[in-house]
């Protein structure tokens, strides 16, 4: 039984932490549908910068995750503004294949700059163990999961609530008649991808703190959020926590019970009896998009 | 590019999908041993030149590396590949080609088993670290139940099987075997299956990172299992990512900094004064596989494939880590594997041991 | 049409001509290298060409085709002359079985479905032990006896008119398909589905029957390239073969069956010359494919081909005009119609 608690614990804390890297292929896959593979570079892009201030110039944890956000955002306009925006409305393959190219030269170049050595970005939190009854956590996982709760509220909020979600909502249901009603509808889709960018990022620098960053692990994190986002269903944030609690929960259970050798394969697994008895996403309405 | 010199030498700098840093370390120990052997003025009167190719530790872009070095560079002799697999690759083009390849790295068993004469290996295999420390560990660590922990690659595999059978065979009961794929950043759920096991000790295979991030959640969860193991351990990069979470560990090596010879002395020296850091395992087979070809021309006095490759065959070098000399399969024998324990940033050796035949 | 056959037939007639000007090892390794690329971008682009969707984990078949012939040589001591035709055929059922499944899908779901049959095979490539020797892989595939003693360049020339007469064979069989009543109706449906199945096409028939095709040609290309190395890991399933595969294809061109040839002799001289940049070449590779989307959006082929139709028809183009084009994505772009969504067959 303490076996099963501890493994479902596991499970919930590292579901939250894929939830967190996948929030911002949510926005750019699910809601902008551009099949991006270099979201898990944007992430590794944050870590870098998280780890370079913090532990190599000795910024404030906090201060630096805010200059990463920023840094970042301008990043994902820009790469929108300069690239993606010149095949859109090409259908997927430009952009796969652009976001592919973009995902080589990011990871590369990265290696070029800060080599190959893991890093870790240095965090107030500590890491401790701290025994819960049968379950052992750390005060830093913990911390990272209410921040996590935190982003994606406030993720939320923004494209409930605000104009300029609702801009972003209306171009990506409609864009013809999103300019009609007078959206800009080129800055929205700016902005979309530099919000992804900047959640991208935020995640990279929030879990690089407890895990370590390394310029070459972009490719499995873009597979392993295209995996949450398909799970939950296609641009909600609530989509996303659920896939990335599936996700996290099912790979410690099969991890535990069965064998860790087959782990990373039941994401994929899932991904494809998903989309085959329900190809919009376990909850996702299907009248979302006609 | 084609470079036309009499004495080309090649690296084959392999990156591995996700441990990269091996590399580096390899080719750092490579260029150190360069500078040393041309600063003496090369030999036969040339400048040896290094020319290193990338193969990415896949098999296809090591074929296509290992022939553009042999048929376009003309090398004089290869040095690699770093994972097995690509050597393994690799070996038909250097025999095709006629060229002598000596890899100071690649530790699956087989290699050296396939009858290739082209082929030298300047390091340990698996096996032969099993063998060496298997008993000291069970005895003591006073292990009675033992769990296997290795990356789901060649190295990971091969390091399981050598050490569960000669640990088996010392009466050690195996209660847990899993791999884990490289890159992997929690471990939480591996290790709690470790906890419920009741293991004594963990054997762990592992490379930079994957190994420290596994020991530092280790202690995050209050496990207290002993660790021992095979791969990066007693490098210094292991040792400031993993932090205090590193202390106790015993790691098999066939290399550390902390070996008490007077070469390795002088190496650990002029590796610090060039990298400002100690040198691992890694770095330490970089230097001596360079050292060992370009001994093998020096005694061939020529760079004629067959006459160094005879002259490889008698070799007597003498590194860091001990004599090296290869039997009739390649395999070289002669030099000390150790087993340390780290504490504080420092790797301790608590026993050493020569490789004989 | 008899442009592209045209171009064809003089590209193998030039490619059975070279090892008579280059008869060193280094050259012949960069040509079997290039007919290996040829018959994987064949491959991908009957696809991305014909079916209009887009595989990213089409290294499936190759990879199954590379452990089908490297199993079949090494476990049941099988001649090279059976082991590649039975890659293919493995390749090509589990293409039928993959096909079945994935392509209900569309757009962007099919592209990640198929990336995850392509990382499942992988794992199970990793963890199988039993049968696929786990991450050892399987080593020491059998080259033809009849070249077992010969000389290295010898052993080279022999790969290299082998890989010619299957590129030859892939592009051979792809050429009848394209230009038969199926590779025309499977056109209709890229251009436009709706259309094509209001006269009676039934696109997942003819999706299905292409990716069959797709898989045998990718299965060929797995078994020669087993044999060759002579080594197979799991990294057969890998990305990196995907990458290379999707640069060739629309840097060439695709839904041009000269295209993908061009691409692959393209992409093999580029990582070659490319080495000489030492550690800048992936970056460098890198900025190459984002210019190639940017600048070069049909590939070369389409670039050239539409110059080239564009002289023979250009009164015919300004009649089918009426449809809002852009200027660079004409009639072979597909629609925006048909993105996005999923299922409707």
């Amino acid at each position: 039984m303490d076996l099963f608690l501890q493994l479902v614990a596991n499970g919930l804390v590292l579901g939250a932490f894929y939830a967190l890297s996948a929030l911002g292929l949510t926005l750019v896959f699910g809601l902008m549908r551009v099949v991006n593979f270099a979201h898990g570079e944007l992430y590794v892009i944050g870590g870098l910068f998280g780890w370079a201030l913090t532990a190599v110039f000795g910024w404030n944890y906090f201060l630096a995750l805010v200059v990463v956000v920023i840094v970042l955002g301008i990043l994902g306009y820009l790469i929108d503004q300069i690239l993606i925006a010149r095949v859109r409305g090409q259908g997927e393959e430009p952009t796969i294949l652009l976001t592919i190219g973009l995902s080589i030269f990011i990871a590369n170049t990265a290696l070029l700059i800060v080599g190959t050595t893991p890093v870790t970005v240095a965090s107030p939190f500590a890491s401790k163990p701290l025994i819960l009854g049968p379950v052992v956590i750390t005060q830093a996982r913990l911390l990272l999961v209410v921040i996590c709760a935190v982003l994606i509220a406030a993720a939320n909020l923004l494209i409930q609530k605000t104009t300029l979600g609702r801009a972003m909502r209306a171009t990506f249901q409609d864009p013809m008649a999103a300019q009609l009603v007078g959206i800009r509808t080129p800055r929205i889709y700016g902005f979309t991808f530099a919000l992804g960018a900047t959640l991208a990022g935020a995640a990279g620098m929030l879990l690089g703190s407890i895990y370590v960053v390394e310029a070459s692990t972009g490719g499995i994190i873009s597979l392993k959020a295209f995996v949450v986002v398909i799970l939950g269903g296609m641009g909600s944030f609530a989509g996303a926590v659920a896939g990335g609690l599936i996700l996290g929960l099912t790979e410690a259970l099969w991890g535990g019970y069965v064998s860790t050798g087959y782990v990373d394969a039941i994401g994929f697994a899932l991904v494809i009896v998903t989309l085959l008895v329900r190809p919009y996403g376990l909850f996702s309405r299907r009248a979302e998009r006609a | 590019m084609a470079v036309f010199l009499p004495t080309g030498l090649i690296v084959k700098a392999q990156r591995k999908n996700v441990e990269n840093r091996p590399i580096d370390a390899d080719v750092n120990g490579i260029k150190l041993a360069l500078g040393e052997i041309n600063a003496r003025g090369g030999v036969l009167g040339k400048k040896v030149e290094l020319v290193i190719e990338d193969g990415q530790c896949k098999p296809a872009n090591t074929v296509n590396a290992a022939e553009k070095l042999t048929q376009r560079d003309k090398v004089v002799a290869l040095i690699g590949a770093f994972c097995s697999s690509a050597t393994a690759a690799i070996m038909p083009v250097a025999q095709s080609a006629k060229v002598p390849l000596v890899t100071g790295v690649s530790s699956a068993a087989n290699l050296t088993e396939k009858g290739n004469t082209w082929f030298f290996r300047a390091t340990e295999t698996d096996a032969l670290l099993a063998k060496s420390f298997a008993r000291i560990l069970v005895n003591q660590l006073k292990l009675k139940k033992v769990a296997y922990i290795g990356v789901n690659d060649d190295f990971g595999r091969g390091g399981v099987e050598e050490f569960e059978k000669q640990m088996s065979a010392l009466g050690a009961t195996t209660v847990l075997k899993e791999y884990f794929e490289h890159g992997t950043s929690d471990y939480y759920t591996l290790l709690t299956k470790l906890k419920a096991s009741g293991a004594d000790g963990a054997f762990v295979a592992a490379e930079t990172q994957d190994g420290s991030t596994l020991v530092k959640q280790k202690a995050e969860l209050g496990l207290s299992t002993k660790v021992f193991g095979v791969g990066s351990w007693a490098t210094a990069d292991f040792m400031q990512l993993a932090g205090p979470a590193a202390n106790g560990i015993y790691a098999a090596v066939p290399y550390a900094s902390t070996m008490k010879t007077p070469k390795n002395e002088a190496f650990v020296k002029a590796y610090q004064d060039q990298y400002k850091a100690a040198p691992g395992k890694y770095s330490a087979a970089g230097y001596n596989t360079l050292n060992i070809v370009v001994d093998a021309i020096a005694r061939a006095q020529s760079t004629d494939p067959d006459k160094v490759r005879e002259a490889l065959l008698k070799t007597d070098y003498e590194g860091p880590n001990g004599h090296f000399r290869f039997d009739e399969k390649g395999q070289a024998t002669g030099f000390t594997v150790v087993l340390v324990q780290l504490e504080n940033g420092v790797p301790v050796v608590v026993e050493s041991n020569t490789v004989e035949k | 049409m008899k442009f592209e056959r045209n171009f064809l037939l003089a590209a193998v007639a030039l490619a059975a001509l070279v090892p008579l000007a280059a008869y060193n090892e280094y050259a012949l390794h960069i040509g079997i290298m290039i007919m290996f690329s040829v018959m994987l971008a064949t491959s991908l682009n009957l696809i991305v060409g014909y079916v209009g969707e887009f595989p990213l984990g089409h290294t499936a078949f190759f990879g199954i085709g590379a452990y089908s012939a490297a199993l079949l040589s090494a476990r049941l001591g099988l001649p090279i002359y059976f082991t590649i035709p039975l890659a293919g055929i493995v390749a090509a059922i589990s293409g039928l079985a993959i096909g079945a499944v994935t392509l209900r899908l569309r757009g962007p779901f099919f592209v990640i479905v198929t990336l995850c049959f392509a990382e499942v095979l992988r794992l199970v490539a990793n963890n199988w032990i039993d049968l696929t020797n786990g991450p050892m892989g399987v080593s020491g595939i059998a080259k033809p006896p009849s070249i077992a003693g010969a000389s290295g360049v010898q052993q080279k020339l022999w790969f290299y008119y082998a890989g010619l007469v299957l590129a030859a064979a892939s592009l051979l069989v792809s050429y009848r398909f394209v230009y038969s009543n199926i590779g025309r109706a499977a056109v209709a449906v890229r251009e436009n589905r709706f259309v094509a199945q209001s006269i009676g096409i039934w696109p997942f028939y003819l999706g299905l029957i292409t990716f069959v095709l797709a898989a045998a040609v990718g299965g060929l290309a797995g078994g020669f390239y087993a044999h060759y190395i002579s080594y197979v890991g799991p990294e057969v399933f890998g990305f990196s073969f995907m990458i290379t595969m999707i640069i060739m294809v629309l840097a060439g061109g695709k839904g041009t069956l000269a295209g993908p040839v061009v691409g692959a002799v393209l992409v093999v001289f580029l990582e070659e010359y490319l080495r000489d940049f030492k550690d800048l070449r992936f970056s460098i590779f890198g900025l190459i494919v984002v210019g190639v989307v940017i600048f070069l959006p049909r590939g070369l082929m389409g670039f050239i081909g539409r110059r080239h139709e564009s002289y023979e028809r250009r009164p015919a183009e300004s009649a089918k005009g009426g449809v809002k084009r852009d200027r660079r994505a004409p009639a072979l772009e597909p629609a925006g119609l048909n993105r996005g969504g999923a299922a409707d067959a």
